[in-house]
């Protein structure tokens, strides 16, 4: 089940925000190794503001199995604020039918088998899509370079930003690598890519920790909000 | 924001053209004129076969000179040319050249790389290909004196990547034309994809709560339409046709 939720709605969804931020800090911050700020075991940062929205992937057992984040690029975007450089397209970074897609993960669960493949893509094509409504031309995302060829295998019509540039000290530096911008179209013919892409095959398992911490917190899957479920 | 320069902008155009071709002739001319711009002549572009899988099905483009690719093979260098047992070490992209430089070659190693010459390489690239589904590619141009200095490196990283997915993408699609099937039924893919891991009949309506006959007949149909007389070799087509997979 994808669950859409707006920053606006933090206090009343607080099950899912709370799974939420406890997940984003077990994968970002642990296992990642990402400096980002955290509170009680939680990771929450500037850019999770009322205007932000979330698409998280629920199984029917209540885990929380993937989840990104989407903020309008006019209030919040790491490619203006950190990685201007990245962009040599001459597009400009901010702009008001452009949003930014950030703190995307996806949990493979064990004895899920084939369905964990949808999921990767799930939250995805549900965030195009929610862009297609919401009359956006484009999602642009930051990403490692060592993940890239994972978002154009799911996305062909992916489309860079500008070449590579190295971060923390580069490839070679502990904790470094490089790093690139890209934009996908809002358009019908994405959601299609993810969709396809969703139903092929594929298999990974990786986060076991994540996952076991996501299968201990108290399950909160009663909690909906019908008017944004899709 | 920085102005692209001639690599930025010819990686930006080859994608933007790249995205707008469907056939694996026009693609694969596309990615061969752009990488003769670098220097490059020659091409290898494979993924890492899965197990049971063969190296021919997992080779995207490969216009290294037949007697070259013949000699390779015989002389079975895969295991010794120190270009692909680097792969073991470093997933970052690099060039014959750094090898030389970085680590201490063997005699043999070194004339590995040398033999090349005679067929128009002196050096090329490695850029491995690691995506989300945990499968490995490498896409390796080389030729007689290509440009490496690293905004060409950093060009041609964003290049292996669309080329590596196109050539694949329009690999499997021409192959899937090769072979007309009528596609298995969801239900049909999920059994079938039960008996690809050993399961009876039996076992598999146990699992999925119907009755064996049911079972029976669903592989029955799945073995019509993927036209296998055998469901061990129903299995192999499912998996060749990307129905299921293991």
């Amino acid at each position: 089940m994808i669950v859409i939720l707006k920053g606006t709605q933090r206090s009343q969804q607080a099950g899912y925000f709370e799974r939420m931020f406890r997940l984003r800090h077990q994968i970002f911050i642990k296992e990642l190794g990402w400096p980002l700020p955290s509170s009680n075991g939680q990771e929450i940062d500037q850019y999770d503001v009322d205007d932000a929205v979330y698409f998280l992937d629920v199984t029917d057992d209540g885990i929380l199995q993937a989840s990104v984040r989407l903020v309008p690029s006019e209030q919040c975007s790491l490619v203006a604020d950190y990685f201007p450089h990245l962009v040599e397209t001459g597009d400009a970074a901010r702009d008001p039918r452009v949003y930014e897609c950030t703190r995307y993960f996806f949990l493979p669960l064990k004895g899920h088998g084939r369905d964990n493949h949808g999921a990767r893509v799930r939250v995805l094509a549900a965030m195009v899509e929610w862009g297609l409504v919401n009359r956006l031309s484009y999602i642009q995302c930051v990403v490692d370079m060592t993940a890239f060829p994972g978002f154009v295998e799911m996305v062909p019509q992916t489309i860079p930003l500008g070449l590579a540039h190295p971060y923390g000290g580069g490839r070679s530096a502990p904790g470094g690598g490089e790093c690139i911008a890209f934009r996908w179209p809002v358009t019908r013919d994405v959601v299609d890519s993810l969709r396809t892409f969703g139903r092929a095959r594929r298999r990974r398992f990786v986060g076991e920790n994540a996952r076991d911490l996501a299968e201990q917190i108290p399950g909160h899957a009663g909690e909906r909000s019908p008017e944004l479920m899709h | 924001m920085l102005e692209a320069d001639p690599y930025g902008k010819r990686a930006l155009d080859f994608v933007q053209r790249l995205q707008q071709l469907s056939t694996y002739e026009e693609i694969s001319a596309h990615v061969m004129k752009e990488l003769e711009w670098f220097g490059f002549r020659h091409l290898t572009s494979f993924s890492m076969p899965a197990p049971g899988q063969q190296f021919k099905d997992c080779m995207w483009f490969n216009n290294r000179p037949s007697d070259y690719i013949e000699r390779y093979s015989e002389q079975n260098y895969v295991l010794r040319d120190p270009v692909v047992t680097e792969l073991r070490q470093n997933l970052s992209p690099y060039s014959w050249s750094d090898l030389r430089k970085n680590r201490p070659l063997k005699k043999e190693e070194v004339k590995i790389i040398d033999e090349a010459r005679e067929w128009g390489s002196r050096d090329g690239m490695m850029i491995q290909i690691v995506t989300g589904s945990g499968s490995m590619s490498c896409f390796c141009p080389c030729g007689l004196e290509p440009d490496l200095t690293p905004r060409a490196r950093t060009a041609l990283e964003i290049i292996a990547i669309y080329s590596h997915h196109a050539l694949k993408r329009a690999t499997l699609k021409a192959q899937r034309q090769d072979i007309e099937h009528t596609p298995l039924t969801r239900r049909e893919r999920e059994i079938m994809q039960w008996v690809a891991i050993g399961k009876s009949d039996e076992e598999i309506g146990q699992i999925l709560s119907i009755a064996t006959a049911t079972v029976t007949q669903h592989v029955e149909n799945a073995k019509r339409k993927l036209d296998a007389l055998r469901r061990t070799y129903a299995v192999v087509q499912a998996i060749r046709l990307g129905e299921i997979s293991v």
